[in-house]
């Protein structure tokens, strides 16, 4: 059975609102956005938005969850990802490297279905949701592994359904332009320009031992089950360059150097990770507050 | 200052009477979002008994039990449950998602409350898979104490304790993480699914930090944002102060009658048209629609040991002096002379509202047309202590 982490990030948009209106932004990027939900709560409330990462799938949901302003997944389209669609001939052992493994036969043939409807969806914003909604079925699944009494047994594809469905109630619109982009953390910065700048930096070497949830979803959109995401992270700024302790500071200044046209930057850490980022800002910035609202989360906010 | 801070809600309360007073803001908080204000300590005491199960901390229980009785602060203003048409559906379900925003930011105001408390109502609707709201935080990202206060809520909406643990079963690992499900299915079976009652944990509270009339007067202006009325309170209690002295009505009148000033709009509070909008404050018709908010807010602050001595007041503020009022009928003395005070400076307040908007046919000034109804919807003396006010100050 795979190993599913036991702590996961708190990355709160209406947190994220509340700082950024204290400090009059009206505009954030975030070269480092992960799955762009924090970034969709901030567009819901009038915020223009930006985001960055290296993951595809993280792109891709982002075009759903951030690009996209109107586009939902009507009950047709949902039926058409769902289930095979007569006529078309689908590669049912796509992913059969996993089955008996993480999933189990019906599961991987259903894996390989979606892969297959959802690339062939024709908008990027329909796609971007049906990657997310899909994604809430496969978190279920490696959940489900883990606890297989407490939890239950539903049809794979009233699974996707509900999730695919509950997708539509995330689209609106706030009338500004908002773009995420696959690229590094530098491309990110030095071709956006916005009012703050959000990171939330990973832990060192923490692509190594990503999440199976977040890795094992790049695979499947990908359509190779034994896709390594340590490629997309090898030329990476926070990848295996930074992976020792002076490469991880060097790295870390680097995008704060970048940054310098920036109003405002807002690092989110915890308390224990706070030595690592506080002397780069103070060097970087001449005023840095230290917000701690809750439990372990810490942000420095740096202005000029 | 004010009445209600002359006759001492300015100094430093008992926790038990700030924790009073807290529970009408949550209880006040349910009736906006139509919630019943009775299911508030068995989801409170739920949560805590989750929290102790899960072995949180006694920081986190202690907050638990403030944000279970705050969980519905942010429906206080929220255009979802606002006053006119109804949204859209859709539109209406985005400014649901922004109920726990907004009750965490209203709890972060009112200072004596533990720290987490504001926290753990912003994440109170977030589920397991990520598919709540507001943040769709998932998994652990969401504070353990934040996903049994989710637990409870669900819990105590059903009345058939199987069909709740059937859905709480059936959610495990969409809403609900999966151990605090096997957590809850124990507690279910070890205790038939009867909730232990909790009591409020006082000493979590710090008293020093807020009066009881500072959380007071928050409330009040929330009623009124809600009710899409901002001020009305503190200009009806302007006039009711001046009239009040005039009328030399005891301390303990005025105390009542100031306290009653801030509550009388909680009777509106989940009627989706304001009185004054729907028959006028002067006319007869509306007596009946009058009388229920009245009876609605006597309700609401029946429950507070602290200012529950002011429902009475509240009740008989829709009553005419002739008798022909309602709820009950009252008549000429019978009538808490403050309660005809309440009345005459709420309908005032109707009036000069409507006649700055010059939005009724009817433009004679206010004060004219509260005199016609002297001895008949108001006590004449009233009546008078009024006049003199507003002449006064104009």
């Amino acid at each position: 059975m795979i190993e599913l982490h036991a702590r996961t990030r708190r990355i709160s948009g209406s947190r994220l609102e509340e700082l950024l209106g204290r400090y009059d932004a009206r505009s954030v990027v975030d070269p480092l956005m992960g799955l762009p939900t924090h970034l969709n709560y901030l567009k819901r409330h009038g915020i223009a938005v930006h985001g960055g990462d290296v993951l595809e799938w993280f792109v891709r949901a982002g075009e759903g969850l951030v690009v996209n302003d109107f586009t939902i997944l009507r009950d047709i389209e949902v039926a058409e990802i769902v289930e095979m669609l007569p006529g078309r001939i689908y590669p049912l052992d796509r992913f059969k490297a996993w089955e008996g493994v993480f999933f189990t036969e019906e599961q991987c043939a259903y894996l390989g279905v979606w892969h297959d409807n959802v690339r062939n969806l024709r908008s990027d914003g329909q796609t971007g949701l049906a990657i997310l909604g899909l994604w809430f079925v496969l978190s279920y699944w490696l959940q489900k592994a883990h606890y297989p009494d407490d939890m239950q047994d539903l049809p794979p594809s009233e699974l996707a359904w509900n999730y695919l469905r509950k997708t539509e109630r995330w689209v609106g619109s706030n009338m500004l332009r908002n773009t995420v982009r696959q690229s590094d953390v530098l491309a990110t910065v030095s071709s956006q320009r916005a009012d703050a700048l959000f990171l939330a930096p990973p832990a060192r070497n923490a692509f190594r031992s990503s999440d199976a949830r977040i890795w094992m979803w790049e695979a499947w959109w990908q359509g190779n089950p034994y896709y390594n995401i340590e490629h997309s992270y090898r030329d990476s700024l926070f990848g295996a360059r930074s992976a020792d302790e002076h490469g991880y500071a060097r790295a870390f200044a680097t995008v704060l150097s970048a940054a310098r046209e920036y109003p405002v930057i807002i690092v989110q850490a915890t308390k224990e990770r706070l030595h690592e980022f506080e002397p780069h800002l103070r060097n970087a910035r001449r005023n840095v507050d230290i917000v701690t609202p809750y439990g372990n989360e810490v942000y420095l906010v740096g202005t000029k | 200052m004010t009445l209600f801070e002359r006759v001492g809600a300015n100094s430093s309360p008992e926790p038990g009477a700030l924790a009073d007073v807290l529970s009408l803001f949550g209880a006040v908080a349910d009736a906006a979002a139509g919630s019943p204000p009775e299911a508030t300590p068995s989801i409170a005491s739920l949560a805590v008994w989750m929290a102790r199960l899960a072995e949180l901390s006694q920081e986190e229980a202690d907050a638990l039990y403030f944000a279970a009785l705050l969980r519905n602060l942010g429906a206080l203003g929220n255009p979802a449950f606002g006053k006119g048409e109804p949204l859209p559906a859709r539109l209406a379900e985005m400014h649901r998602w922004d109920i726990p925003v907004s009750g965490a930011r209203l709890c972060e105001s009112i200072r004596p409350l533990p720290r987490p408390t504001a926290d753990l109502v912003r994440w109170s609707a977030e589920r397991w898979d990520g598919t709540g709201y507001p943040d769709q935080l998932r998994w652990h990202g969401i504070p353990r104490a934040a996903q049994a206060l989710h637990l409870a809520c669900t819990y105590v909406r059903f009345a058939d304790r199987e069909e709740a643990l059937a859905t709480i079963a059936g959610e495990s690992g969409q809403a609900f993480a999966p151990e605090q499900t096997r957590t809850f299915v124990m507690w279910y079976h070890a205790c038939g699914g009867e909730i232990e009652p909790v009591g409020i944990p006082l000493h979590a509270l710090d008293a020093k930090l807020a009066t009881t009339g500072e959380i007071v007067d928050t409330l009040a202006d929330r009623i009124d944002a809600h009710n899409g009325t901002p001020g009305r309170w503190r200009r009806v209690l302007q006039r009711a102060e001046h009239a009040a002295a005039a009328l030399q009505l005891s301390p303990s009148d005025r105390t009542q009658l100031a306290c009653a000033v801030r509550f009388f709009a909680a009777g509106e509070i989940d009627d989706a048209i304001l009185e004054a909008e729907r028959f006028g404050p002067m006319a007869r018709l509306g007596v009946k629609n009058r009388a229920k908010h009245a009876v609605a807010a006597a309700a609401l602050l029946e429950r507070s040991t602290t200012l529950g001595a002011a429902a009475p007041l509240l009740r008989a503020r829709a009553e005419w002096y002739d008798g022909t009022g309602k709820p009950d009928g009252l008549r000429h003395e019978a009538i808490p002379p403050a309660a005809m005070v309440l009345s005459a400076c709420i309908a005032y307040d109707a009036l000069e509202q409507s006649a700055r908007e010059k939005t009724r046919e009817d433009h004679r000034r206010p004060l004219d047309r509260i005199e016609t109804a002297s001895g008949t919807q108001f006590d004449p003396r009233v009546v008078s202590a009024l006049a003199q006010t507003v002449q006064e100050r104009t």
